[in-house]
């Protein structure tokens, strides 16, 4: 966790509007990138970006996977999916043809026109429970709003009407919220074009941004929704109910017809309401399902149109077909090579060619090598399992020994991706595919069936990821204002269906140790700035900090998710200049105490160690850069360890398993490279990688590469390893270098006793290790020796035969240079006249003032 | 004066190419102009044949003009004095870049801007043989004191042995930075290679980037064990002494650096 804000990284999805990701510019988001991304001025491009409070209710209940696998669920399910369609509408099927992915979609895309209107609703909502009802509630509140601005739209009358164009480019929307679609104005007469004249410009080019938003071609029955439980009442109190009736119903729109059945003098108890437009429907079954009118009555709600979908929906479950079972291999063959070695890719010439080495202290030993594997870069799961390669199409996951192609993901013009920490799910985001009713900008994928679990829409978000995943992959959350909303897997929906409404919200973080969020509010006038701990999915809140004077908070947590720092910046009453401490959270005790450390100087970044209790900050203005290591002792007192002044560095790279630590100068400080033990806090040697732009440590901290990548200098473009304690092994230069990537591995299956016990007997073990290491080594130089000796040995006999051949031409050179020998230098010494040259000095002493 | 010089093998005569489209013969001692042979684009290369009876100069394909070679043999004064080569070659395809001539002036050795080398007789002006090892352009090529092997110095960042007579490949000597001049060391298996990143690409001007260093390699085992700073340009010459005791190099910065080796240089030895 570097607190460092990485380099101005070009957000790939800001230039590549029109043209997803050309080549991957100068240090292209590099996906891993931890810290903050660039603010990103203009937000992928929602066109009518639904209002805030009715999308989170549309995601309320929106990723009900589940199979509708009865009537009454099928109903609910028809309800919600309604809700949701706004904004997180599941899959159409065909889509998604795979059976009992439960991703059944309330199909409004294909209206049946079905004018008479005395369907008798065979599905009557049974058992909804009380939890629904519950939730209804919640939800009223926060669905005010939403409903005002969907009724505040202009609606064209509900008659439906045939479209003004036929087979205008619109019919993909066919089921978009306006009915109908009113006939072009007629042109007035003095405007009209000349009989003759032929129209070739296409109304689509002249306006179709008002095109867009033209009325679809829907045919009412999108606008009429049906109402069960209603009481049974005879002709007498008719009147009474249809004002009731009316007063709840029309808070939603304007209803334009209603009717009553009757039966034997009475009404049936269920009623059909057409509104002017399909959305005041939609709104009136988000709201007034459930609707509790007495004690005996709650109102049961639903689309019209849903009942024929779900009656369609056959009774009988159909086993889905079993897939056949495809054999990857051992998808973790490289953790069982003998000399435990790393694998590594690496991407050159400009991209155009991707490898992947085993990492050797010799020299790298490649493995594989294609060309225009990926089209921008590549990235490796958490675990190692996949090796991820982007193209214009999606994504491709590679794996097993001969890298074949295990998963593929569309998602056309897809930019930056994520992968949940279990390597089960995958995260894409695309800045082409969206569009207002069909989320697309960011999809979340099963991995190992390669389904689609669920697109969402992306607003304002300027940070990847935007979705940050609990350390077991269990939840995923996002961030959007003042709202925070978490959701689960494998169902994919929001926890609890309800977001955390958190007011002011500025960042959050999950704890890499536990399902634990922590996140932070600035100051609201009276009320202090606070960072809370919560656990989930209890949304307890287990420790809440207030905070004064507050500029700015940033979230560290140690990677065990022991410790959580939290760097805050503040403005101290009566003083001037900002004032950084860090408030250190004892996660794993009682109450989670906190202690505060103040800094005195500016911070440039910030890291834990990553296994320990230890952390390092670089603090300081340029030239004077000081690295301190502190540690937070058991009883909770923060101890500085050590401070080093004048360091060349502006990141901090902590070893993988602690201990180590390498403060680097990336860009402007020229690759100055500084290899610290803190154990003990002593250098451990400085050296330096002139230009180096990135550094990155081998999974298991023996080696640590720094390279100079084409994307951010186009020189001198290599990776050189190092020992970690900072010998230099190797200097690999390859043509237009990009990226190398070490291949993550999966956490240990040694438990802790067992750790413990290889300690105790590293003797034994190094013994066998440094044998090995020797007889390589003197393997190696015998093999150089050696392959010098064959060089040199055909060299000679080279230079033999050329002698031989300039021995017997001696006589034709002394022919043509008239009988004088050249072939020596001085051959001709004789000739040679000793010339005297003599040059005349002048000594002239000037006498310097005494010194006094 | 861009083009090439050369002197005759017992310095009496030097011979001059230049920019300014002529081709001139002094004489050493008294700076004397013996002849002056105008051409009608820059010249490239020039040099004396190994008797010291025949020249060759190369011309730039230039203002509509194409690449050529000529050759004069200064034993006939009308060839001079009319402006009549006794042979002239074109080089339609890639330009001539580099030229020296071959042992005993039976063919001269060119470099061209592609990267080619060709053979091409004195007598006939035939191109007795052609190979292309280089991918970009042939900046400089050096003859051994023997004439036997010829090093070339090429924009690809490499320096290439090749035997005279054959023009057989023999070794390779790879750098990050072009390289504009090679020499082979008179007296061991050492060459020393002077380059560096071009003036007209380097943005910032850091000589750390430029890599204007002079470079020394071992003959046979390609490998780099020396390195000599002190240009803040690039280096576009580099020259042994005959002895082998110092060399010297020109660089774009307006520099000649004279260097005397240090007694390890004589004492160095790979382990092999």
């Amino acid at each position: 966790m570097a607190l460092a804000a990485p380099p101005a990284l070009p957000l790939p999805w800001r230039r590549s509007r029109e043209r997803p990701m050309q080549a991957p510019a100068p240090s292209p988001a590099p996906p891993r990138a931890q810290g903050p991304a660039e603010e990103q001025p203009d937000g992928p491009p929602p066109a009518e970006p639904p209002p805030q409070d009715e999308k989170e209710e549309g995601e309320e209940e929106g990723g009900e996977p589940e199979a509708p696998t009865g009537p009454a669920e099928a109903q609910q399910a028809a309800a919600a999916a309604e809700e949701a369609a706004e904004e997180a509408a599941p899959q159409p099927p065909e889509a998604e043809p795979q059976p009992g992915s439960g991703r059944q979609s309330p199909e409004r895309e294909e209206p049946e026109p079905e004018p008479e209107a005395e369907p008798e609703p065979e599905a009557q909502p049974a058992e909804e429970g009380k939890e629904k009802e519950q939730q209804q509630q919640q939800q009223q509140e926060e669905e005010e709003e939403g409903g005002e601005e969907a009724e505040a739209k202009p609606e064209p009358p509900a008659e439906a009407e045939p479209p003004a164009e036929p087979g205008a480019p619109q019919e993909d929307k066919a089921g978009e919220a306006a009915p109908a679609a009113p006939a072009e104005p007629e042109d007035e007469l003095s405007f009209s074009d000349p009989e003759d004249f032929v129209d070739d410009i296409s109304d689509e080019e002249l306006l179709g941004d008002v095109l867009k938003d033209q009325p679809q071609e829907a045919d009412g029955i999108d606008s009429v929704i049906v109402v069960d439980n209603v009481p049974q009442v005879g002709p007498d109190r008719l009147e009474k109910l249809k004002n009731v009736i009316h007063k709840i119903f029309s808070k939603f729109g304007k209803i334009i017809n209603e009717f009553y059945p009757e039966a034997d003098g009475k009404t049936k108890g269920y009623i059909f309401l057409e509104y002017m437009s399909p959305s005041h429907a939609v709104d009136a079954v988000k709201n007034a399902d459930g609707y509790k009118l007495d004690k005996q009555h709650t109102f049961r709600v639903n689309l019209f149109t849903d009942f024929d979908k779900y009656m369609t929906i056959s009774d009988e479950w159909e086993i889905p077909e079993k897939q056949p079972f495809k054999d990857l291999g051992n998808l973790r063959y490289w953790l069982e090579d003998p000399d435990c070695r790393d694998q590594y890719s690496v991407i050159f010439e400009s991209g155009d060619r991707t490898s992947i080495f085993w990492n050797d202290i010799k020299e790298p030993v490649q493995i594989e090598d294609r060309a225009r594997w990926t089209e921008t870069y590549v990235r490796w799961s958490p675990k190692g399992t996949y090796l991820a390669t982007f193209h214009q199409r999606g994504i491709a996951l590679w794996g097993g020994e001969k890298f074949k192609q295990i998963q593929r993901f569309s998602h056309q013009g897809v930019q930056l991706i994520d992968f949940s920490p279990c390597e089960r799910y995958l995260v894409t985001f695309s800045p082409l595919m969206d569009t207002p009713d069909d989320p697309q900008a960011i999809i979340i994928w099963d991995i190992l069936t390669g389904q689609k679990k669920r697109g969402f829409h992306c607003e304002n978000s300027a940070h990847w990821p935007i979705f940050k995943w609990s350390h077991d992959g269990k939840f995923f959350a996002r961030m959007t204002s003042d709202t925070l909303s978490i959701y689960e897997t494998p169902s994919m929906g929001l926890l609890d269906k309800k977001s955390l409404k958190i007011n002011g919200i500025r960042d959050f973080s999950w704890s890499p140790g536990g399902n634990i969020i922590a996140f932070w509010v600035p100051e609201d006038k009276d009320i202090p700035a606070r960072v809370t701990l919560m656990q989930l999915p209890a949304r307890q809140e287990i420790r809440v900090r207030n905070l004064f004077n507050v500029v700015d908070c940033k979230l560290h947590w140690q990677k065990n998710g022991d410790y959580l720092c939290v760097k805050v910046d503040r403005t101290p009453k009566g003083t001037q200049g900002v004032v950084t401490n860090f408030e250190i959270f004892r996660m794993r005790e009682k109450q989670v105490p906190v202690d505060v450390v103040e800094m005195k100087e500016s911070i440039i970044a910030f890291a834990w160690e990553p296994n320990g209790s230890k952390f390092a900050v670089l603090h300081g203005e340029t030239p004077r850069i000081s690295v301190s290591f502190y540690h937070v002792k058991n009883n909770g007192k923060i101890e500085l360890i050590k401070t080093f002044d004048k360091q060349q560095a502006n990141t901090i790279f902590w070893s993988p398993q602690g201990q180590f630590v390498v403060l680097a100068g990336l860009r402007s400080m020229n690759g100055a490279l500084a290899f610290v033990d803190t154990s003990d806090c002593t250098m451990m040697n400085i050296a330096e990688h002139y230009t180096a732009s990135d550094v990155e440590w081998d999974p298991t901290g023996r080696y640590i590469v720094t390279s100079v990548s084409w994307w951010s200098h186009k020189v001198d473009n290599a990776y050189w390893l190092w020992t970690f304690q900072g010998r230099l092994l190797q200097k690999n230069n390859k043509d237009r270098f990009c990226q190398l990537l070490w291949r993550p591995r999966p956490a240990t299956l040694l438990s802790e006793d067992q750790i413990k016990q290889i300690k105790k007997d590293l003797k034994k073990y190094s013994k066998i290790f440094e044998q090995k290491d020797r007889l390589s080594q003197s393997k190696a130089s015998k093999e150089l020796v050696e392959r010098r000796r064959t060089m040199m040995e055909e060299f000679r006999k080279y230079r033999k035969m050329a002698q031989e051949l300039y021995m017997e031409q001696r006589n034709e050179r002394l022919e043509l240079r008239g009988g004088v020998d050249t072939d020596e230098l001085d051959s001709n010494v004789d000739d040679w006249e000793e010339e005297t040259v003599e040059f005349f000095i002048n000594e002239e002493i000037i006498t310097l003032a005494e010194p006094e | 004066v861009t083009g090439g010089e050369a002197t005759w093998w017992d310095t009496r005569h030097v011979l001059t190419g230049s920019a300014d489209n002529s081709c001139r013969l002094w004489d050493c001692e008294t700076g004397k102009q013996l002849a002056l042979v105008k051409t009608s684009s820059a010249v490239r290369t020039c040099g004396f044949d190994f008797g010291g009876n025949i020249i060759m100069f190369s011309t730039d394909k230039q203002m509509g003009y194409q690449c050529f070679v000529s050759f004069f043999d200064l034993r006939d004064p009308s060839q001079i004095e009319n402006n009549e080569p006794y042979m002239k070659i074109p080089c339609s395809d890639s330009k001539i870049t580099s030229a020296v001539w071959g042992p005993l002036g039976e063919f001269i050795i060119a470099g061209h801007e592609s990267g080619e080398l060709n053979q091409f007789s004195a007598k006939s002006g035939e191109q007795l043989s052609n190979i292309k090892e280089h991918t970009k352009q042939i900046n400089d090529i050096q003859t051994s004191r023997d004439m036997t092997m010829f090093i070339t110095a090429s924009k690809d960042n490499t320096a290439k042995l090749f035997d005279c007579t054959t023009l057989e490949h023999l070794k390779t000597f790879r750098t990050e930075r072009p390289v504009n001049s090679a020499a082979l060391s008179p007296i061991f298996d050492h060459v020393v290679l002077g380059g560096g990143q071009e003036a007209m690409d380097v943005t910032t001007t850091s000589t750390r980037i430029g890599k204007f260093e002079a470079r020394f390699f071992h003959l046979a085992f390609e490998e780099e064990f020396g390195r000599v700073k002190g240009h803040f340009g690039p280096i576009n010459s580099v020259a042994f002494h005959p002895d082998g005791k110092s060399y010297s190099s020109g660089g774009e910065d307006g520099y000649v650096r004279i260097h005397y080796f240090d007694p390890q240089y004589f004492e160095f030895e790979f382990e092999a």
